[in-house]
């Protein structure tokens, strides 16, 4: 019995004097070995998603297959230019369309609810005193409004008045006072009318006029798929990273005049890199009030900023809310010498 | 109806076409339905789409993900986000395609860099908006299938396996010194511990069942694997009792060897399931769990060679048996941790349980037959049996994390 023991006591403890010599000595090592190996692989993730160097086209998301937004696709960041209409009436016709399908970053199509068929909804402008005489036609299937933010008539307000389906209405108002104002459907529930992409901006410029200069526009807002109380998606005019896609191209010591309004339900904070802005809150100063990078914009809060680059290069633009640029509020400025910009006009 | 109420002898086609008549009718009423339509239009107000996670891979600077369609249709995959304290929308590659067929497979490459330690959120939207996620509790890298880590797996499934089996038949000699009492009270023993492991095997998987893709009925597969080593087992040994003719001391052996079957089974499932969970991250390799674990499968070894402790038999067959009953362990371990899914330890751990149960049965009739019926009533037994269960009670507190 006593050699059947040892035996057995033996072969339980081949393995684990086996596993010890095998394994035990080699393992201090290894494990730095894969410390540095796991150093050396998020370097070069990280290298992976920084900023593209020109013409890489990386950056922090990049759908199956490379597909990119068609730039056919991308919304015009330039406002309608400022002036005055012949006759000092500006008319616009805005349509009203339901469940149009919005891609809200590539692959991603939401079935949204539109001015004139794109979120947000067209650019208007007019110049302060001149008449907007702006006719709504619903096409959709239930009724809507539009809601101006400015100085108006109570009938011209767009709350109360309902545009029934197959219905119009010609809104129409003396522009003023000059400045940045919203627009959007006030149907209720308004929350969802508004998130479902009917909203939109007006510029009003002083009479006066302010000094020309390159004009951008960017309406922030955001896009909830799932309808859990949380954004899925954040943008820039519509489309999450659409000017990472294709970035705006901006020539050195140009200056620049950005109009931006916050429609989403949470506070944005619009940050240019490598420049600072002049600040004019909700445009309806000729001075500005700051110079800065970062602007908080509350809900519906606009700002018009006004700034340049002194050097050439990519620059990001972005909700400085971390969350929002990650989840599509960024976007780059390619900035050129102006003799780069005539020659490849010219070719 | 009774048979004399048929006609005496039915034609063979027309038997043939009785037979066949539901079938074929079922497949004109399929055809018309997919050419015409059902006539209901109820279509889903939105798309049903299902999408599971089975198993997250943690690289450094990488995740990959392996995901099944479960959901009625294909989908597709449009964009992914990593979620930490916020999501953030990511560049991801699927193979073989972005576009994956009902119950299709794909593997999800996001190259982020990831931070041992951290929580985080995978997220993946399809085309048709709808959204899938699936938590890493605490970021780890995932154990690669090289030297270092087999040799890990293996030496875990030797601690709680192999080891604590071959140091419960230790107690042999012990056993067969005592009186012939004791013989039936160990047997009783016996079947008390792998009933507590019948059902602990049939808790674990159910526990794993819900992690098994909703086509794939988890629950159905424990019912059939149950089935299939109950019923599949008792025919085995039948068919062994018969061809050897009942010779005592054989049928004690063979008692053993159904017993060492059926813990070894049930190992397997263990380790699949221990490796498994290793491998989601859900399962600290600690002292003090792989302790529990030797403590409680102890009693295995005891169970193993209860049986033979009043029969003569070569001492190679308590190796033998030692490895059958430990020995899965090891694979248990590796195959969980490297090619986890829960489909298969599902599966194992219901034939285990099966086995188990059927040896319980074994055990029972054994016992009547070596002292009648009445010995399962005796104190003796009762004791036994009684102590088993507390015995696995107590030593599994030590392993329920």
């Amino acid at each position: 019995m006593s050699t059947k023991r040892i035996f057995l006591v033996g072969l339980i403890l081949l393995p684990v004097a086996a596993g010890t010599l095998l394994f035990a000595p080699g393992r201090r090592a290894a494990d730095r070995n894969a410390a540095a190996g796991r150093a050396q692989a998020v370097a070069d993730a990280h290298a992976r998603h920084l900023p593209p160097t020109k013409g890489s086209g990386l950056y922090q998301y990049s759908p199956p297959g490379g597909r990119r937004f068609d730039p056919s696709r991308v919304y015009d960041p330039a406002p309608p230019p400022p002036g005055r209409a012949p006759n000092g009436i500006r008319e616009y016709t805005l349509v009203i369309e339901e469940d149009v399908p919005h891609e809200v970053a590539p692959g991603v199509a939401v079935p949204a609810w539109t001015f004139n068929r794109t979120v947000p909804g067209p650019v208007l402008r007019a110049t302060e005193g001149e008449t907007l005489r702006i006719t709504l036609v619903n096409k959709g299937t239930l009724p809507h409004t539009i809601h101006f933010h400015g100085i108006h008539p109570a009938t011209m307000d767009g709350v109360f008045e309902l545009v029934p389906p197959g219905g119009q209405f010609i809104y129409e108002f003396v522009a003023r006072p000059f400045g940045i104002m919203p627009y959007h459907c006030h149907s209720m529930p308004t929350s969802q009318h508004i998130h479902n992409g009917l909203y939109g901006m007006v510029i009003i410029d002083p009479k006066e006029g302010r000094k020309p200069m390159r004009e951008l526009a960017f309406v922030m807002s955001a896009f909830d798929l799932d309808r859990d109380g949380e954004a899925d998606f954040y943008a820039w005019n519509g489309r999450a990273f659409q000017y990472a896609d294709n970035p705006i191209e901006l020539v050195r010591g140009e200056p620049v005049r950005l109009y931006v309004m916050n429609i989403f339900e949470e506070a944005m904070v619009p940050h240019l890199h490598g420049t600072l802005y002049r600040l004019y809150p909700s445009g309806t100063s000729l001075t500005p009030s700051e110079y800065t990078d970062v602007k908080t914009l509350n809900i519906a809060e606009r700002a018009m900023l006004e700034f340049q680059y002194d050097f050439p290069g990519d620059y990001m633009f972005q909700c400085h809310v971390t969350e929002h640029m990650e989840q599509g509020l960024m976007g780059w400025f390619r900035v050129k010498d102006k003799a780069d910009v005539a020659r490849h006009a010219a070719h | 109806m009774t048979d004399a109420k048929l006609p005496a002898k039915t034609p063979r086609a027309l038997v043939l076409a009785s037979a066949l008549l539901p079938v074929l009718l079922l497949a004109g009423i399929l055809y018309l339905l997919f050419a015409r339509g059902t006539g209901l239009y109820l279509e889903a107000p939105a798309p049903i789409e299902k999408l599971e996670f089975e198993r997250v891979v943690l690289e450094p600077g990488l995740i990959r993900v392996h995901v099944i369609n479960t959901g009625p249709e294909t989908l597709t995959l449009a964009q992914a986000q990593v979620g930490w304290i916020s999501r953030a929308s990511w560049e991801f590659e699927v193979a073989p395609s972005a576009t994956i067929p009902r119950l299709g497979r794909a593997v999800v490459r996001i190259p982020y860099p990831w931070t041992p330690g951290e929580p985080y959120e995978i997220v993946l939207i399809t085309a048709n908006n709808l959204i899938f996620s699936h938590e890493i509790e605490m970021a780890a890298e995932t154990p690669a299938p090289d030297r270092r880590m087999l040799g890990a797996f293996a030496l875990l499934g030797v601690y709680v396996g192999v080891i604590p089996v071959f140091l419960g038949i230790l107690w042999l000699p012990f056993l067969r010194s005592l009186p012939r009492e004791w013989y039936f009270f160990f047997l009783s023993l016996t079947a008390g511990l792998l009933v507590f492991l019948g059902v602990d095997a049939l808790e674990d998987a159910l526990e794993n069942a819900e992690r098994v893709p909703g086509p794939f009925q988890g629950v159905a597969v424990i019912l059939i694997g149950l089935s299939i080593s109950l019923l599949g087992l008792y025919a085995i040994t039948g068919w062994l009792k018969r061809r050897r003719q009942a010779k005592e001391s054989s049928t004690a052996l063979l008692l053993a060897y159904s017993i060492a079957f059926g813990i070894g089974v049930h190992n397997l499932g263990e380790g699949l399931a221990i490796g498994g969970a290793y491998a989601l991250g859900e399962f600290a390799t600690s002292f003090l769990l792989i302790v529990g674990f030797m403590v409680h499968n102890l009693t295995e070894g005891v169970a193993v060679v209860a049986p033979i402790v009043r029969s003569a038999f070569r001492w190679q067959n308590l190796i033998w048996l030692g490895l059958l009953a430990g020995g899965p362990t090891i694979a248990g371990t590796l195959l969980g941790a490297f090619a986890y899914t829960a489909l298969w330890a599902v599966l194992f751990l219901a034939v285990g349980a099966g086995a188990v149960f059927q040896v319980v049965i074994e055990i029972t009739r054994y016992q009547v037959r070596q002292a009648g019926a009445g010995s399962l009533v005796s104190g003796w037994s009762l004791a036994g049996f009684a102590l088993g269960l507390a015995v696995m009670y107590v030593t599994g507190l030590f392993v329920t994390v």
